[in-house]
């Protein structure tokens, strides 16, 4: 044991110090705020110019169907969607397949649309989760009213205003769908033709996406929380996406540092022991 | 024909006859299941399997009219809504198992009993807070400040800290892993490593601050540029990181997930139809 060099010490550290190091990372840069310019990728920049090509009065289809697990990378796309909408003064509606996820868009939707001046029933509405998406798509397709029938509150949605002159999913200009799951697919595959798709996915899920932006088929992506930074910016609004896009930015620099260390120390201790 | 209109006296009468007949014909199934020799109930099941599945099938290729639908068409959406509430039935019997479960566990104070008694409690206290807001939110139910309160801290305070808590773990076991897996083993293993880094530098802030800040490298590509595209101008506006990454992302990833999904989905398909006709060895 006294014989080991500080690179073989380094190779076999203990795991919770590295915990530690990232977990010390993390909490300076959600705490200090830090000014970092950001570039706005292509995906950001069509998902962008295509909410800016909307009028006020258009609805839209905010698909919100992510859970807690995902909070730290879905919350500032939903924040930042949202308010975009808010300030183009659009219509749009919410709509989640699954219980959680609808607790979750609802207590933060309201809450967005309360400080943005949004009255729900007339400018925004909930239409709960569906347990299916895809037969629920189908479904929206040929009649809303009747596929969905009541929002969160128990008004049938005919009846809300926000909904008034909407009898397919064909009335909406497009949906927005903010998910840690392959929930896109069936968008565009049971949307009608005249629904631009916009995608949200979290960092994992974004790299299979890239065959639908490439296709036309999702006009535009917010990548993960790094992606809803680059559209704050564009939004020039600092919100949650900047303040977790600089905690991930600094913390894939660690990891860099840390794989860039952990081979140094290895081709170290090899030629210590003059392998 | 698939349709049934519920709103007259005789399409619930209709309606109710369909239901209590499926359902005598699944309780009749059950007896029938415990009587036939374990060869004959394979076979039932495997008939049952082939037919349910022939109704999508037979929808999909059967010719289609006008307006795009045959004569299975409006099958599909009771069909599929049937899927839902079986999806429903398993949810519930799986509650029922756990409930089970946990309560043997206290009465019979097996090891770690507590942690039943917590998950019990924990279960019926969401659940009684979840069914009241939910009415509460349909106006059902008065919105009463315990209500709020108590929904509030289990939901915004507890369930989605918690779950969040559970799901951030990951970054830290990816980041040993990464410590330690991530090694210039050979050609492969340094091509792997390299691409990584460039995309996990690249798409982030700091592949900005060290290609356009450190480095100087022109941020946008002027009209000049594109005419001499071998200008070191134009060479060094491509050589930035977040370019490259986009690059790899675009031209490398997209082709490379389109064949993995070509190929999932062949592979799908196959299954689908071993599971259909029953070939699967978990089946037959």
């Amino acid at each position: 044991m006294e014989n080991q060099t500080i690179w073989h010490r380094l190779l076999m550290i203990d795991r919770r110090i590295l915990y530690l190091i990232l977990f010390i990372n993390i909490i300076i840069f959600l705490l200090i705020p830090v000014k970092v310019r950001t570039v706005t990728s292509p995906p950001v920049r069509k998902f962008y110019d295509t909410i800016e090509q909307l009028k006020p009065g258009d609805l839209v289809m905010v698909s919100s169907n992510w859970s807690a697990g995902t909070i730290g990378e879905n919350l500032p796309q939903l924040e930042a969607v949202i308010r975009h909408l808010m300030r183009k003064k659009v219509r749009f509606t919410v709509i989640s397949i699954e219980p959680q996820a609808r607790d979750i868009s609802y207590r933060f939707v309201s809450r967005f649309t309360r400080e943005g001046g949004y009255e729900y029933g007339k400018d925004w509405a909930h239409f709960g989760f569906i347990p299916s998406l895809v037969v629920g798509i189908k479904g929206m397709v040929k009649d809303l009213p009747a596929t969905i029938k009541q929002d969160v509150r128990g008004t049938p949605i005919a009846q809300l205003p926000v909904m008034q002159g909407v009898k397919t999913l064909a009335d909406y200009k497009m949906v927005i769908d903010i998910t840690p799951s392959g929930t896109v697919p069936a968008w565009i595959a049971y949307r009608p033709k005249n629904l631009i798709v916009l995608f949200c996915p979290t960092s994992v899920m974004a790299a299979e996406a890239y065959t639908f932006l490439d296709s036309g088929q999702v006009a535009g992506m917010l990548t993960g929380a790094i992606g809803a930074q680059e559209y704050e910016q564009l939004l020039q609004r600092e919100g949650l996406g900047t303040t977790f896009g600089n905690a991930i930015s600094f913390s894939h620099a660690l990891i860099i540092f840390f794989i860039i260390l952990g081979n140094v120390a290895l081709f170290m201790s090899r030629r210590a022991q003059g392998g | 024909m698939w349709q049934i209109e519920t709103g007259t006296t005789a399409g619930k009468i209709y309606v109710t006859l369909i239901v209590l007949a499926f359902l005598a014909l699944f309780m009749g199934l059950i007896p029938v299941m415990q009587v036939l020799p374990p060869r004959g109930r394979r076979a039932l099941i495997a008939l049952v399997t082939f037919f349910a599945g022939l109704v999508f099938a037979a929808e999909f290729f059967l010719p289609v009219n006008k307006e795009g639908e045959n004569l299975l068409s409006p099958a599909i959406e009771p069909a599929q809504n049937t899927l839902q509430i079986i999806g429903a039935m398993a949810l519930a019997l799986g509650t029922y198992g756990l409930i089970r479960l946990h309560l043997r566990n206290i009465v019979q104070q097996r090891s770690q009993w507590g942690y039943s008694v917590v998950l019990i409690v924990a279960f019926l206290t969401m659940g009684f807070f979840s069914v009241w807001n939910t009415l509460a939110e349909k106006g059902e139910l008065p919105k009463t400040t315990v209500l709020e309160r108590g929904f509030g801290l289990l939901f915004d305070n507890m369930l989605v800290p918690l779950e969040s808590a559970m799901f951030s773990l990951i970054a830290f076991y990816i980041f040993s892993a990464a410590y330690r897996a991530f090694r210039i083993r050979s050609i492969e293993a340094s091509i792997l490593m390299f691409t990584a880094m460039v995309v996990m530098i690249g798409i982030v802030s700091l592949g900005n601050i060290i290609s356009y800040q450190w480095l100087g490298l022109p941020l946008e590509q002027t009209a000049e540029m594109e005419k001499n595209p071998f200008s070191l101008r134009n060479i060094g506006y491509n050589l930035a990181l977040p370019r490259i990454a986009y690059w790899i992302l675009q031209a490398l990833n997209a082709p490379v997930q389109r064949a993995i999904e070509f190929g999932v989905g062949i592979a799908g398909l196959a299954m689908a139809i071993r599971l259909w006709l029953s070939l699967e060895r978990g089946i037959t």
